[in-house]
């Protein structure tokens, strides 16, 4: 084989090994990392809009949680608090806190929910917090 | 007829018009979870399971994209039971260990010197945007040297990322 054949072959390796990278990259993000709060149309609660990407065709549910300082839960509301997402699916979704909670709340955290017969051997449960300043 | 067609390519000529398409992009501050390789535990010996590879295992590597330096921390907790199992008699001896296998920056060389461990917790602050990847080591042996019994092991690591 001369060098044409070998470059042309190690361009077709690296393209196919770049290939697979892309297609089985398994990620979890949400945004925006520092959300901040509006009125909402009822007095006293106040909304944020969050935004979350599934790019992990291993799970089809995010449960979402808001959390103080010491990881404490605080009461909010959003349509699902388990939020079920095809892969590569974007869910943009409003979170409702009262103004009394929301000078206790830090976090808002997507975690990811593995299903039991899905994980073989080792699983990874992503969780991803963003925080009110 | 060569006057025809030098007037005819000049008026198709005319009539061609570039385009300036803009292609906009936005990078958020975001941090994103990658999960590289999921990990599998290897079985050396009847009593043991472990990820390590000299075990026979395969270790679990997450990817963490930050695009902001100095707002994220990354928090990877390793296994303390198995999320299912066959029935297990006496008393499982977990540990864990995380480090950080890659990195695309060469400021975050001081990653694996800063880590704060606690529990089964391990700390990274990511002062640096890019990816950094990390690897865990698990193991699981059971109590009194017994060996496992036959099935299904399996065990979820979690990994964290919040914003500062």
């Amino acid at each position: 084989m001369n060098n044409r054949g070998v470059t042309i072959l190690i361009c077709t390796a690296v393209f196919i090994a770049g290939l697979i990278l892309t297609v089985d990259a398994k990620a979890h993000e949400m945004t925006p990392t520092y959300p901040k709060f509006e009125s909402s149309f009822v007095s006293g609660v106040m909304k944020t809009k969050m935004r979350l990407f599934n790019r992990r065709n291993d799970v089809k549910y995010y449960e979402i949680g808001v959390f103080d300082s010491e990881w404490k839960p605080v009461p909010f509301v959003t349509s699902y608090k388990l939020l079920q997402m095809d892969y590569l699916e974007t869910v943009s979704f409003d979170l409702y806190i009262n103004t009394k909670d929301l000078s206790n709340s830090t976090y808002i955290c997507s975690k990811s929910k593995l299903i039991k017969s899905d994980v073989i051997s080792t699983g990874i449960a992503s969780r991803i917090c963003s925080k009110i300043k | 007829m060569k006057n025809i067609l030098t007037a005819v390519t000049a008026t198709l000529a005319l009539n061609v018009m570039a385009t300036d398409v803009p292609v906009s992009g936005n990078v958020q501050m975001r941090c994103l979870i990658t999960t590289d390789i999921p990990g599998v535990y290897g079985n050396p010996l009847p009593q043991k399971l472990s990820t390590a590879t000299a075990d026979g295992g395969v270790l679990p590597v997450v990817r963490y994209d930050v695009t902001l330096a100095d707002s994220y921390k990354a928090k990877i907790t390793t296994p303390t039971s198995f999320s299912s199992s066959p029935a297990l008699i006496d008393t499982v001896t977990w540990t864990g260990s995380t480090s950080v296998a890659q990195t695309s920056d060469a400021g975050m060389s001081g990653y694996e010197a800063a880590k704060v461990t606690y529990d089964a917790t391990t700390e990274y602050d990511l002062t640096v945007a890019g990816s950094t990847w990390f690897s865990a080591t698990l193991s699981a042996t059971n109590g009194y040297d017994k060996a496992f019994p036959g099935g299904v092991y399996s065990a979820v690591l979690v990994a964290e990322c919040i914003a500062k």
